[in-house]
């Protein structure tokens, strides 16, 4: 019986299964490169040669705060300028851990916006990944003609060899929320300085009975950006800030840090940062907000979009600056900015240039702050007189152009998560009052040096 | 029939080659490609990659946060074996021993931990031990022990001891189940025989339960050892993210921290790497100090 079993058929069909099965497990690498070749000559098939741009356009997008109805806008426009072009949208959130090993095997989409957990604009940088626009920016310009480097609110990254990478679409501006309608019924003010900041914080405390400051300890980099950047921008400028970022050897450990961070301690130790925000992530600090358990929470200007299901009724949101500088300066803004960009890789890189040319014009800036209640990183787009944008950014907008009040800071580039996650450990640790200002600049400092050696 | 030589092998192989193939494509392949990336210098989110050769080990030995990781993984079993084992057993004991009534009912209480998704426990336990909403402190205030709430999951010191609770209550009904299995296996006879020796119950539970019961309790604590070291990583990530600073952070967490968020993918494959040795060596010791005859009357 058994003879008869394995002389058989079936035995050669069983040999031939596994063959089959090794075959598979073994040959990934050689289908890679017959892949590419082959859509290595689509590409030329889909190329410019003729002026006309044609072919897959494979676009990936993070959908977070912003929701996705603007990109859906957007790319229906652009369907319907360019009908050859067939657009495969790569959108979600969590876009960035799902193309993931797409960008391992070196097949990535083509254009790619870069926002939201997984994703690092340094990180695609430093690996390569993303297309040298150095030379083609240059030539791009709006509708009414004005080039679009001229346009920008923030200037698009630049890296060690001045070469630009990707392009800020979205201006994010990390600040400082507050509970207005609390403000207004209490009659508490907004704080410009922080001095004031701290008087306010003070009256909150003892009026309401309530830690006036809360933001999430599970996300430390809340903070870090929020609160820390502008107030090392206010402290020393453009220059300071780019130091920080960098791991500068003494930018840590300068007076001028210090200063800012002593700040911090003081808030602490007046009892005004809500002692349970260790455990809390985004999302729970964001409710704590909302819920008037706290007065005051740094969130970038998604805030009011990502918990528009959440925000009670009568709830009103403020924005300022984050006020840690000195009275009778300005307060300091330091830009967030979420880019779009193209991978080196691209199979198609006419329709993805021209799909980058397409999103950057005042129209769809304008667009971008109705849908989302935030800022297309575009100069002279009039807000102020179109009814769908929400009050608060209205507000925001006009005090982010008045120099007297507000004053933007750029920074380079984001901070490497290499040198952001040891440096958000400690500032957990200052903020609960484990460690004193000057322990915390010490930790800082040897994060940096350990930063700059894994160089 | 006799069956010659070759329609042996053949035979043989026809049974083993394809659990072997599965097992080489899921368990070898990643385990030596996890020890081949910890040679090199990869984000792990694209093409390019460098060989470093031993600077990931040398790294790991410079870490000063993979000996946090490793004392918390091992504060984590230490406390898990102990808790579950001790709890598991008493309830063991009672449910079979006690003749307690509804003791289907507590089976069924004790065991639902266990067919709930981990992540679940891990939420739920957040919200239990939230500072302003949480039962824990409203509990403790309502017994009038204000000063004794704290906001545990933020708190560097507590942060880490509040884990072992949601482990220990997630752990106990399939260890329960299992030891009650092992004492249902008892003969009633050797109770008879040392109750009319004269032993009273804490001796019976001591000189015939338990040792008759070792295999089972071997087991366990094998059990709990290796999912923990492999597997508090899900726990840690919910509730708290290795979070405050560095506090809570298992061997696992901070690989995934590693791998997936700093973009130190060879780093991470390191760290894996080092997992594996530390839980080959665990169970090989708790092997050795755990041998113990098979007892038999």
């Amino acid at each position: 019986m058994v003879k008869k079993l394995f002389n058989g058929r079936l035995l050669f069909l069983l040999v031939a299964m596994l063959m089959l099965a090794l075959v598979a497990a073994c040959s990934s690498d050689d289908d890679k490169d017959k892949d590419g070749e082959a859509k290595g000559e689509e590409t030329t098939d889909n190329g410019s040669s003729d002026g006309e741009i044609s072919g897959d356009l494979e676009i990936q997008y993070f959908v977070g705060g912003y929701g996705d109805s603007w990109w859906k806008e957007v790319i229906g426009d652009f369907k319907e300028k360019y009908p050859d072009v067939n657009i495969i949208e790569h959108a979600g959130p969590n876009i960035n851990e799902e193309m993931r090993s797409r960008w391992v095997s070196a097949d990535p989409p083509d254009v790619v916006y870069i926002d939201g957990a997984g994703s690092s604009e340094t990180q695609m940088v430093e690996d390569g990944q993303l297309m040298d626009l150095t030379e083609w920016i240059k030539g791009v310009k709006l509708e009414d003609g004005t080039p679009l480097m001229d346009s920008f609110i923030v200037e698009p990254a630049q890296y060690d060899d001045g070469k630009i990478y990707s392009l800020p679409l979205v201006f994010d501006t990390w600040g400082t929320w507050y509970d207005k309608a609390l403000f207004e019924e209490k009659g508490y003010e907004a704080p410009k300085d922080f001095e004031s900041f701290m008087s306010t914080m003070g009256e909150i405390k003892e009026g309401e009975d309530i830690a006036p400051f809360v933001t999430t300890g599970q996300y430390p980099y809340y903070f870090l950006r929020g609160v820390l950047y502008p107030a090392f921008a206010a402290a020393g400028g453009e220059e300071l800030l780019a130091n920080v970022i960098d791991g500068a050897e003494g930018a840590w450990s300068s007076d001028a840090v210090l200063e800012v961070m002593k700040k911090v301690e003081e808030m602490q130790k007046a009892g005004y940062i809500d002692e349970g925000f260790g455990a809390l992530n985004h999302t729970q600090s964001q409710m704590n907000f909302l819920l008037h358990d706290n007065a005051f929470i740094p969130v970038g200007f998604w805030l009011p979009n990502e918990m528009a299901k959440d925000t009670p009724e009568d709830f009103k949101y403020g924005f300022i600056p984050s006020p840690m500088n000195n009275a009778g300066e300005p307060g300091a803004i330091v830009p967030d900015l979420r880019p779009l960009a193209i991978a080196k890789e691209a199979e198609n890189p006419e329709a993805a240039k021209a799909f980058v040319e397409f999103v950057f014009t005042k129209e769809y800036a304008s667009l971008f702050s109705e849908h989302t209640g935030a800022i297309m990183n575009l100069t002279g787009v009039d807000l102020s007189t179109n009814e769908n944008v929400p009050e608060y950014l209205i507000d925001a907008n006009a005090m982010i152009n008045d120099p007297e009040q507000v004053q933007i800071y750029n920074k380079p580039h984001p901070m490497s998560a290499d040198l952001e996650t040891p440096i958000s450990n400690s500032l957990v640790s200052l903020m609960l009052g484990n460690i004193s200002a000057e322990e915390f600049v010490k930790e800082a400092e040897k994060a940096a040096e350990q930063y700059r050696n894994s160089k | 029939m006799v069956q010659s030589k070759k329609q042996k092998y053949l035979f043989l192989a026809f049974c083993l080659l394809p659990t072997f193939i599965m097992f080489a494509i899921f368990t070898l392949y990643p385990l030596f490609s996890g020890l081949y990336y910890s040679f090199f210098d990869w984000s792990g989110s694209a093409e390019n990659k460098e060989f470093i050769g031993i600077d990931n080990y040398i790294h790991l030995f410079n870490d000063a946060i993979i000996a946090d990781t490793i004392i918390h993984d091992y504060f984590l079993v230490v406390t898990k074996v102990i808790g579950i084992m001790i709890l598991a057993m008493f309830f063991a004991v009672a449910l079979t021993q006690l003749k307690i009534k509804e003791a289907p009912f507590y089976r069924i209480i004790f065991f639902f931990p266990n067919i709930m998704s981990v992540v679940v426990i891990g939420i739920l336990w957040t919200f239990i031990y939230n500072p302003s909403m949480g039962f824990i402190n409203s509990g403790l205030e309502f017994l009038g022990l204000e000063s004794w709430a704290k906001p545990w999951l933020g708190d560097e010191k507590w942060a880490l001891p509040s884990l072992v609770l949601p482990s220990i209550w997630a752990g106990i009904g399939l260890f329960m189940l299992m030891l009650m299995g092992g004492i249902a296996n008892v003969s009633k006879s050797y109770y008879e025989a040392a109750e009319i020796d004269g032993a009273n119950e804490w001796q019976q539970f001591w000189k015939v339960t338990l040792p008759l019961v070792w295999p089972q309790i071997k087991i366990s604590v094998l059990y709990i050892v290796i999912t923990t070291l492999n597997g508090s990583f899900i726990i840690v990530q919910i509730m708290t993210g290795g979070g405050p600073n560095n506090s809570t952070h298992v061997m696992g967490s901070y690989l995934y921290q590693q791998a997936f968020k700093q973009y130190n993918f060879g780093y991470g494959a390191t760290i894996g790497v080092m997992i594996l040795i530390l839980s080959l060596i665990t169970v090989l010791i708790l092997q050795f100090f755990m041998r113990r005859d098979k007892v038999e009357y």
